[in-house]
């Protein structure tokens, strides 16, 4: 019976090794920043990601309290958990396209790249029409040296857009 | 030059390309400028999505606390495109100087009625669509610079779809491929298509002085 114990045991970890394998990857880009991370075994047409590569990419992790980054937390509805967590084996899985249609916030899939694209929420995009302050930014110049719209406060900017094309 | 002029009173102009292409696209045109003020370029249209910017030129006046005084606008500081766009630079131009000069004081600075009137939100629907199609350009500027420009195209058509304001978002794609192959049209067509109506938004400017005859347009 022993044996047979820990031939199984032999037979799963190689199972999971070679799934592991397989496993294809995407490409996360959250806040303007690309991640690789593994997908899920099972075919979806959401993005399940584990939560080593939640925090990777998303630096969101999951708390009894609900999905949370420094301050800011958002319950998961309890009657509607699963659609958000899945347990398999030693990894917890976690449904980020369905938490950013929970959050509102905007994404896009090209499937056969598997790209993923998370953009800006309202709340995030839109405070300025309320505050009035204009968004700050940091953008380089052609030498490549970052400067930031607050680095010139305490002066008037007129502040020009214009393009190549 | 304008920067020369008014650089002494506090004052600064922040010039930034709406450029995929990054310094590749906007390098030559900086360089020839040789501009004394802050040149910058923006390879992912961040100011485009962060002000709601629908056109270039485009222009924000920001004040000494960051706070904008007048939202965007079309800006032509000279008057290179006139004959295109049957727009004098002159009196934009007055208007800066008067702000640089007066500040607060000046007649071109809203007050913050106006301003909120001007920066009024589209409905909730509209903000979603203009937010979605933020993330499919974004999504479509990566592929284009892995090397998946044909990937990138339908991407690039649902942000114009989803934004069909955005002269940014329609006149960057066309010019990154064959537009009148990958989109059946092109920014000259498109022009025509409007007839004459102005695709910017017309500048209202208030009268420099109040009692003055002539009417600025």
């Amino acid at each position: 019976m022993i044996k047979y114990l820990v031939l199984l045991a032999i037979v799963s970890a190689s199972v999971v090794v070679a799934r592991a394998a397989d496993q294809d990857t995407r490409v996360v880009i959250y806040d303007g920043i690309a991640t690789v991370v593994s997908s899920a075994p099972e075919a979806s047409s959401d993005l399940w990601i584990t939560t080593g590569d939640l925090l990777r990419a998303t630096r969101f992790v999951i708390k009894p309290q609900g999905v949370c980054r420094d301050e800011l937390c958002f319950p998961l509805p309890k009657n509607r958990k699963a659609e958000f967590v899945s347990k398999k084996g030693a990894t917890t899985w976690f449904n980020l396209s369905e938490f950013a249609k929970l959050i509102r916030q905007p994404v896009v899939a090209d499937q056969k790249n598997g790209v993923w694209y998370f953009g800006a929420r309202a709340s995030e995009q839109n405070g300025y029409l309320a505050s009035l302050e204009a968004p700050n930014f940091t953008l380089p110049d052609l030498n490549g040296k970052l400067h930031s719209l607050a680095d010139f406060r305490g002066k008037k900017v007129l502040l020009v857009t214009w393009a190549s094309w | 030059m304008l920067y020369k002029e008014l650089r002494s009173r506090n004052f600064e102009i922040i010039s930034v390309a709406q450029d995929t292409g990054g310094a590749k696209a906007a390098g030559p045109w900086i360089i020839a400028a040789k501009p004394e003020y802050t040149a910058l370029v923006d390879e992912k249209q961040i100011i485009t999505q962060k002000y709601g910017m629908v056109n270039v030129p485009t222009a924000v006046w920001i004040d000494e606390q960051g706070r904008i005084v007048r939202p965007n606008e079309v800006a032509f500081i000279d008057d290179r495109f006139k004959s295109f766009t049957n727009m004098e630079s002159a009196p934009y131009i007055d208007a800066i100087r008067d702000w640089a000069a007066n500040g607060t004081k000046s007649v071109y600075v809203l007050s913050e009625a106006d301003l909120r009137a001007r920066l009024k939100p589209q409905s909730d629907d509209r903000s979603n669509d203009r937010l979605q199609a933020d993330a499919e350009f974004a999504l479509a500027e990566y592929l284009y610079k892995q090397g998946k420009g044909v990937d990138a195209i339908p991407h690039f058509k649902e942000a114009q779809r989803l934004d069909p304001d955005n002269w940014n978002y329609k006149r960057q794609a066309w010019a990154l491929s064959d537009a009148e192959r990958d989109y059946g049209t092109n920014f000259g067509k498109e022009v025509k298509k409007l007839n004459g109506k102005p695709y910017y938004e017309p500048r209202k400017l208030p009268e420099a002085k109040k009692g003055a005859n002539d009417r600025r347009n």
